[in-house]
């Protein structure tokens, strides 16, 4: 059961952690230059490979992969340094995002020696990117559900099915997929496995979805007898459930799950710096702080349990879930300020951010967990059921 | 170190703070408590080992601080370890009895619209300007706040010794010490409202089977978990103690969670939740007391957006640069 007064310890980077943050600043501030902050709010589904590529030569993608795979070799904390800096200054990292975050990490524990040897240095030089091939049409937060299916074929596996929102699809060039190898869709977590897809292959077709704001950044991808080698399963057939959940503790834990709206923030309180700030404005700042403050130390924690080789779940999911009602009551709070301050209306970049910000943040709650799954599994980590 | 406390520190509270005891100090009956508590030693953990103490700084009795909230322990233990480990530290010796901490304005006005619960205490520390001095508190008297807590008064005698601190230190112990207590508390109540909805049935099934039960006690966690890890923040600044900006992030986190917390612990528990019998009272009228005490959300929220307006600097560099543990 979850210990509640514990299980968030206090811990901090350690100081060789601290350490690279100057540099990596140095290195954004020349590579970035000045970008506008709506484009900024678009950090991690900001795809720019060029730029995924500039930082793989900084040795940055990949950081945590061992030496020996062509990585950083880098600790936990590094990655979180590296990643908060990243998202702070808005930074389009969206092309290296999947496989530095969870495909690499996946592959390095679940993988083969020759996918390792394969994929790792590859992820690391930023040659390839990867995609999440989880939800279908009528398997969203019902992950189990998916129907998506691999059947043996000698030494291949035929694939048909389809994936949706899948980020950035249509620019990667593997997907890492959950499919269903054994049994029907009412046997649940069991008989799924996890498969590295190339998205070359012939009976691929991906088509690219418009969101609300008119970017697009997910796809719906159709498998169509689609002949994968053997080598493509990932890890133990049948054990990819176990696998994905592993995966997910990666997802709802880092610091991206606390700074989407960041640029919002920063770039409103440039504002209210300029154009003296009411005594209630004043307060929303302070009260965004102190959440800000808490959350970010959170962060911190559960990063320490994944680096001493634990799998969180319930604790990532609360900080999901309170991490992203904070970065949802950014621009709700500021966009209730702009209805008195015509000034505000006259600063056109901060109207473009909050504008894209509100429409883009129902998503933050959904990506990566659905705010409703995340508090069954908490009321199951508190002995519910 | 810390779990090497825990152990016999959680001994000592089930020995001294079962929920008889928090009861019947409620109307004066704490001496016993207090005995046991200061023969425990624990009481000079933040005093240095030269003076006798063990030594220790704030972040390794959070634990034990935590723990006192959740069991409502009805003494002001944290107070009193922290007005001795200041008062040592100034080469001041106090007597060892219970004392408060009691935070003035330069005119010397309480800086907290209601009065530290008295809980046995003898004596206050007492902060106006940089100046700190130990006075005597005035004769317990039937408990006479609205939340049915005895309040304490300060007697008039004359102040007994005196001492400089950085203006405004003991506000921020005061608020820091309060968003502890909460944090323990509400886990407290997060531990009976779990207790309850996987006991109580209605509809022919447990309340913890219901997924709109479900939901609200994970609500409950995450609130509570931020409250304590924004206390554990709060405490990570060595001796002396928590800034100003540290108290108000602990504060703001206490006080927010406590509204959400509260009203859920009740509805959970129904109408049985209300009664003077059941000890859910005995909990969620200390969070609501504190949240009315030392300084409401919008206040510490003033300071934090002032400091943060005012200095310059994007979010990520201002939250490091105050709240790294």
């Amino acid at each position: 059961m979850l210990d509640l007064l514990h299980s968030f310890a206090l811990v901090s980077p350690p100081p060789a952690a601290e350490a690279l943050r100057p540099r990596i600043k140095a290195f954004l501030t020349e590579r970035l230059g000045k970008i506008p902050a709506d484009i900024r709010a678009r950090s991690w589904t900001g795809f720019d490979a060029e730029f995924s590529r500039d930082l793989a030569n900084q040795g940055w993608v990949g950081f945590t992969v061992p030496k020996d795979y062509g990585g950083g070799g880098g600790s936990a904390f590094d990655r979180f340094v590296l990643v908060e800096e990243l998202l702070l200054a808005g930074a389009p990292v969206a092309a290296h995002w999947i496989g530095d975050r969870q495909s690499g990490p996946l592959l390095l524990r679940y993988g083969t020696e020759s996918q390792r040897r394969f994929f790792l240095p590859r992820i690391c030089r930023g040659e390839i990117f990867f995609c999440i091939g989880m939800s279908e049409p009528n398997a969203g937060s019902d992950l189990a559900g998916v129907r998506t299916r691999a059947v043996r074929d000698g030494d291949f596996w035929i694939m048909n099915g389809s994936k949706i929102w899948t980020t950035h699809a249509q620019k990667s060039h593997y997907m890492i997929a959950l499919v269903r190898t054994s049994g029907g869709a009412s046997e649940r977590q069991k008989g799924l496995s996890q498969f590295v897809i190339d998205l070359t292959l012939p009976g691929v077709d991906i088509r690219p979805i418009v969101d609300l704001a008119g970017d697009a950044h997910f796809s719906e991808v159709f498998f169509q007898d689609v002949r994968l080698p053997s080598d493509a399963l990932v890890g133990e057939e049948g054990a990819g459930w176990a696998q994905v959940n592993a995966e997910l503790a990666f997802e709802r834990s880092g610091p991206e799950r606390i700074y989407s709206s960041i640029a919002l923030l920063d770039h409103w309180v440039k504002h209210l710096r300029r154009a003296k700030a009411s005594s209630a404005a004043t307060r929303q700042v302070g009260m965004l702080m102190a959440r800000l403050a808490t959350l970010r130390q959170m962060s911190l924690a559960v990063t320490a349990r994944l680096a001493s080789g634990e799998s969180p779940l319930v604790e990532a999911a609360i900080l999901k879930d309170l991490g992203t009602q904070f970065e949802q009551d950014v621009p709700s709070i500021i966009g209730d300020t702009v209805a008195d301050d015509p000034r505000l209306i006259a600063d056109q970049e901060l109207v473009r951010t909050l504008a894209y910000v509100s429409l883009i943040s129902p998503t933050y709650s959904l990506r990566g967990g659905a705010r409703e799954i995340l508090r069954g599994m908490i009321a199951r980590g508190l002995g519910l059921r | 170190m810390q779990d090497a406390l825990l152990a016999p520190f959680l001994r000592l509270l089930d020995d001294i703070s079962p929920s008889t005891a928090v009861r019947s100090a409620e109307v004066g009956h704490a001496h016993d408590i207090w005995l046991k508590l200061s023969e425990s030693g624990f009481l000079d953990a933040l005093v240095s080992e030269r003076d006798g103490g063990a030594g220790l700084q704030p972040r390794d009795v959070a634990n034990l601080l935590l723990a006192s909230g959740r069991r409502l322990l009805p003494a002001p233990f944290g107070e009193t370890m922290v007005a001795r480990a200041l008062a040592t530290r100034a080469g001041m010796r106090l007597p060892t009895t219970p004392i408060l901490l009691w935070p003035e304005n330069s005119q010397g006005k309480l800086r907290s619209s209601l009065a530290p619960v008295w809980a046995g205490a003898t004596h206050a520390l007492v902060q106006r300007g940089d100046q700190v001095s130990l006075r005597a508190l005035g004769q317990f008297a039937a408990p006479a706040d609205g939340y049915a807590l005895p309040a304490a008064t300060l007697a008039t005698a004359a102040p007994v010794a005196s001492f400089t601190l950085e203006p405004d230190a003991l506000l921020s112990w005061s608020a820091t010490l309060t968003a502890v207590a909460m944090a323990g508390a509400m886990a407290g109540v997060l531990d009976m409202t779990i207790d309850h909805v996987n006991t109580r049935e209605q509809f022919g099934r447990k309340l913890g089977q219901f997924q709109a039960i479900q939901h609200q006690l994970a609500i409950m966690a995450e609130q509570t978990t931020a409250t304590c890890t924004a206390a554990r923040i709060a405490l990570s600044r060595p001796l002396p103690g928590p800034s100003c900006l540290d108290a108000a992030a602990a504060k703001i986190a206490a006080n927010e969670a406590a509204k959400i917390v509260c009203a859920i612990a009740h509805a959970a528990h129904g109408a049985i939740g209300v009664t003077a019998e059941h000890d859910l009272q005995l909990y969620t009228r200390r969070i609501k007391r504190a949240v009315a005490s030392v300084g409401s959300s919008a206040f510490w929220a003033d300071q934090i957006g002032q400091a943060h307006l005012s200095e310059g600097t994007d979010a990520g560099v201002f939250v490091r640069s105050h709240w790294a543990a």
